[in-house]
């Protein structure tokens, strides 16, 4: 029944039916390792730095979705690393470097003395890959222009982000090291998750900042029902949104609403064995919530809160968009801040020091 | 949503009552003879631009070549070159360079023939694009939209052998890389199929299938359809015609709207039926349809225009198929004169058994039965189909594609609420009817093969109505009219859409 009413290209709910329905088909037919490989290597084939960029671009136009993270982390960035002279940002996030751009022009213009940068970028998505080059001479080029003495490098050889060691990231004795996290560790297989943030620590960096979505699909990952219970719930909110930010017959959109297939079908409808990563490809895609997050980040840093500073850059921030954006700050227990649609928190955003 | 009473449409126009002096008031480059109605006529309009970069006749180019690549199979050819078969009995326009198929040496390299005709074609895309004056350039079938297509084909042909797993591999990518809202009609069409032949193997595999259809979302795109494009109302138009010579000089008249919908067909009719010199007929009109709601909703607002022109009027609903209903449910009244009226799609099954439909034909014996059909057969396997719908849905979104810029959302909502209902229908497991009978391929072939029934061919009025009809859709020079044969076809370029005809029962005298 939901088949003949389920659509891609219809309206919110029938878009919602057609992709879910496609994932427990895939499961159904326990074909979702296969399936998710042939709808990967189909979106890399079909995308190029231009098509990826407007991509990106008209997202962060058209919603806040992706710039609240960067506005709070480059805020936090910032204050953690003031006065010092040598910087390393440790960059994990498949965000084309859009966050960067501002950071260069605050670090050029807050002092007198402009520190140097050197930004080590970790991509594993082979999307991204490819057009890597020539976002680093864009970044190089830009940085020029700034006047910001400009390091860029590039670690790609990685087929999961578990892969990466502290050797291959390069960090040197006198510099300040930060590490920045945006929908990265969400990547990391669920048993990899307190490894990796333990090698994070022992970088020695001065401030790590965490964006990642809120919702759970990491808990409940045992538990097929209410694991997809939860995916429902987090991508009717996230399809909704788009429906509400972009035009309807948006190409945009389609490529995000595709994206977020092909992550339903991960989720609800490939084994996750660590042993299969290999042949499955791709990455974890189990999304956990600020409160687990912290949870996994307490053991081995202390949060540092957000100053009022950077809270008004990201409510500022909001303003530029459409109503129904909104900022939580956090309660009693929580760390963070939370960016919310229609009161409903859907990314969360952190700062930590060792 | 237009949910209000009805506007008289054209109410400036006269329909043309029969054996009047012609007072046609109509703007044409056409020379109408008025003493006889030729049969066989051919209409020259004003399209003449033989453009081979149109997505229809690649389709048609490439099909052809994987049929021929197929092995033979015991059942039928596929007759998905309806328009082109039907050259034999009605002259086509500019049929002599496009009528003939390719030759032979054409079939093996099939794409290098299309790039060539691609390449020729371009300066006189360029002077169209001008013509129209906007920025809408013609769709051009591009090597995206080739691979696509190619791709698609293999997946039907993937389907049709049973060979799921492969056939869900290609359709993954293909729904990955084809977006409804592309500017090539090539790959809208794809994205469309893709889907429609996804839900078919999820069906496939789940054993069962039933249809579901959104009636109130299906309405509201066909009224959007019928405001941008000419084939609605050319099927209303002609049928009313038809059906208004039928009932000169009755005053009792009976009409059977096989499937009323919105009954946006008969205000037109009503008006001219009220404004007769003879005086109004009393008029009783019996809506079929799916929801006794909508039907009632429709009567409701018939009445009232009815009451408005002053005319007396009944309406009967029945929320039946009309091949599944008896000869009883619909009260005959002795000396009304009966008219049945079908207009044909695809997008749901509105009639029932079609075996059964012809005999409450028969019994009916209606004074005249007025079709309007679709071109495009929704009986045989699976390719047939399949290969059928492609090329007819590939030049209904041609036809889109040409008027209406790529991120309209009327035509996005046309698109996906209609014709890709239609696709879905067709491509369907047991086709449109779901119960796998067979549907008769032609209804004309089979009313001619009736006894029960003569062929009433189209008058030159409802060819006058036509022609006025298309004076009002931009770009005119897309369409054609096609008189012959007795019926009247209106399609895109040279690929004939929908065809309307008329019969009498050859027992009646009511």
């Amino acid at each position: 029944m939901l088949n003949e009413l389920a659509s891609p290209y219809g309206d919110c709910d029938q878009k919602l039916a057609s992709y879910f329905l496609q994932a427990l088909f895939c499961k159904a037919t326990e074909s979702g390792q296969r399936c998710y490989k042939t709808l990967t290597s189909v979106a890399e084939k079909s995308h190029s730095f231009d098509s990826a960029r407007k991509l990106i671009l008209k997202f962060q136009e058209v919603s806040p979705w992706t710039t609240f993270g960067h506005v709070a982390a480059n805020g936090a960035l910032l204050e953690a690393l003031d006065g010092e002279p040598k910087l390393h940002i440790i960059d994990i996030s498949n965000t084309l470097c859009t966050q960067w751009p501002t950071l260069l022009e605050a670090l050029a213009t807050r002092n007198d003395d402009t520190p140097h940068l050197k930004l080590t970028v970790v991509v594993t998505a082979n999307i991204v890959r490819s057009v890597m080059k020539e976002i680093s001479q864009r970044m190089e080029k830009f940085a020029r222009l700034m006047g910001v003495p400009f390091e860029f490098n590039v670690i790609s050889g990685l087929n999961r982000l578990g892969e990466l060691t502290k050797e291959a990231l390069g960090v040197v004795e006198d510099e300040a090291v930060a590490i920045n996290c945006i929908g990265a560790l969400r990547r990391l297989a669920v048993e990899e998750r307190g490894g990796v943030i333990q090698m994070f620590q022992s970088l020695g960096p001065k401030v790590v900042t965490v964006v990642e979505e809120e919702a759970d699909f990491s808990s409940t990952r045992y538990d097929f029902v209410r694991c997809f219970e939860e995916c429902l719930r987090f991508y009717t909110l996230y399809f909704e949104m788009l429906d509400e930010s972009f035009a309807p017959t948006s190409n945009e959109k389609l490529m995000l609403e595709r994206e977020c297939s092909r992550s339903i079908v991960r989720v609800l409808a490939c084994d996750d064995e660590l042993e299969d990563y290999s042949s499955t490809g791709g990455e974890c895609e189990r999304r956990e919530r600020g409160s687990q997050w912290s949870d996994r980040l307490k053991e081995v840093f202390s949060p540092i809160g957000f100053s009022d500073d950077v809270v008004d850059d990201v409510k500022a921030l909001l303003k530029r968009y459409r109503a129904g954006w909104a900022l939580a700050q956090p309660h009693q227990d929580e760390t963070g801040l939370y960016l919310t649609w229609k009161e409903e928190a859907v990314v969360w955003a952190s700062a930590w020091k060792p | 949503m237009m949910k209000g009473g009805f506007e008289v449409v054209h109410a400036t126009l006269d329909m043309i009552q029969p054996h009047h002096e012609p007072l046609w008031d109509f703007a044409s480059s056409v020379a109408f003879p008025t003493s006889s109605i030729p049969i066989r006529q051919t209409v020259e309009n004003r399209c003449v631009n033989l453009e081979r970069n149109e997505l229809s006749e690649w389709v048609e180019q490439v099909t052809k070549q994987l049929i021929d690549d197929l092995p033979p199979e015991p059942e039928t050819r596929p007759d998905h070159s309806s328009s082109l078969q039907d050259a034999d009995t009605s002259t086509m326009i500019c049929d002599d360079s496009f009528g003939a198929p390719l030759l032979p040496g054409d079939f093996s390299r099939p794409r290098k023939t299309i790039r060539r005709s691609f390449l020729d074609g371009n300066g006189e895309e360029l002077q169209w694009s001008n013509e129209l004056g906007t920025e809408n350039k013609l769709t051009r079938v591009d090597e995206q939209g080739l691979s696509l297509i190619t791709l698609l084909l293999e997946c039907a042909v993937a389907i049709s052998v049973d060979n799921l797993g492969e056939a869900h591999r290609m359709l993954l990518e293909l729904t990955q890389m084809a977006s409804p809202y592309a500017a090539s009609c090539a790959e809208r069409v794809v994205a469309y199929f893709a889907k429609a032949m996804s839900s078919r193997v999820i069906n496939s595999w789940l054993g069962i299938c039933s249809p579901l259809i959104n009636y109130k979302t299906v309405h509201c795109s066909f009224q959007a359809f019928n405001n941008v494009s000419p084939f609605i109302k050319f099927a209303h138009f002609t049928s009313n015609q038809a059906i208004l010579e039928a009932f000169h000089r009755r005053d009792r008249v009976h009409i059977i709207d096989l499937d009323i919908m919105q009954g946006l067909q008969w205000p037109a009719l009503f008006h001219i039926l009220a404004t007769r010199i003879e005086g109004a007929p009393h008029v009783r009109m019996t809506g079929m349809g799916s929801s006794m709601e909508l039907l009632v909703e429709t009567g409701k607002q018939l009445s009232n225009f009815a009451k408005r022109l002053g005319m007396s009027f009944e309406f009967h609903p029945i929320a039946k198929k009309f091949g599944e209903i008896d000869i009883s449910m619909i009260q005959l009244r002795r000396g009304e004169t009966l008219a049945v009226h079908w207009l044909q799609h695809s997008l749901y099954d509105a009639t029932g058994p079609d075996w059964k439909t012809l005999r409450l034909f028969e019994q009916l014996a209606p004074r005249v039965i007025t079709l309007v059909e679709q071109d495009l057969s929704h009986g045989g396997v699976f390719l047939d189909r399949f290969v059928g719908s492609l090329h007819y849905y590939s030049t209904m979104f041609d036809s889109l594609g040409a008027y209406l810029l790529a991120d309209d959302p009327n035509r996005h909502r046309i698109e996906h609420c209609l014709l890709y209902r239609e696709i879905n229908n067709i491509l369907a497991i047991g086709g449109p009817a779901r119960s796998g009978e067979d549907k008769f391929k032609h209804w004309r072939s089979e009313l001619a093969r009736s006894n029960c029934f003569v062929q009433l061919p189209m008058s030159s009025n409802s060819m006058a109505q036509a022609q006025l009809i298309l004076n009002m859709f931009p770009p005119a020079h897309g369409y054609s009219l096609v008189q012959g044969d007795g019926t009247l076809k209106l399609g895109w370029k040279d690929t004939s859409l929908f065809t309307a005809s008329a019969w009498t029962s050859s027992h009646a005298f009511r």
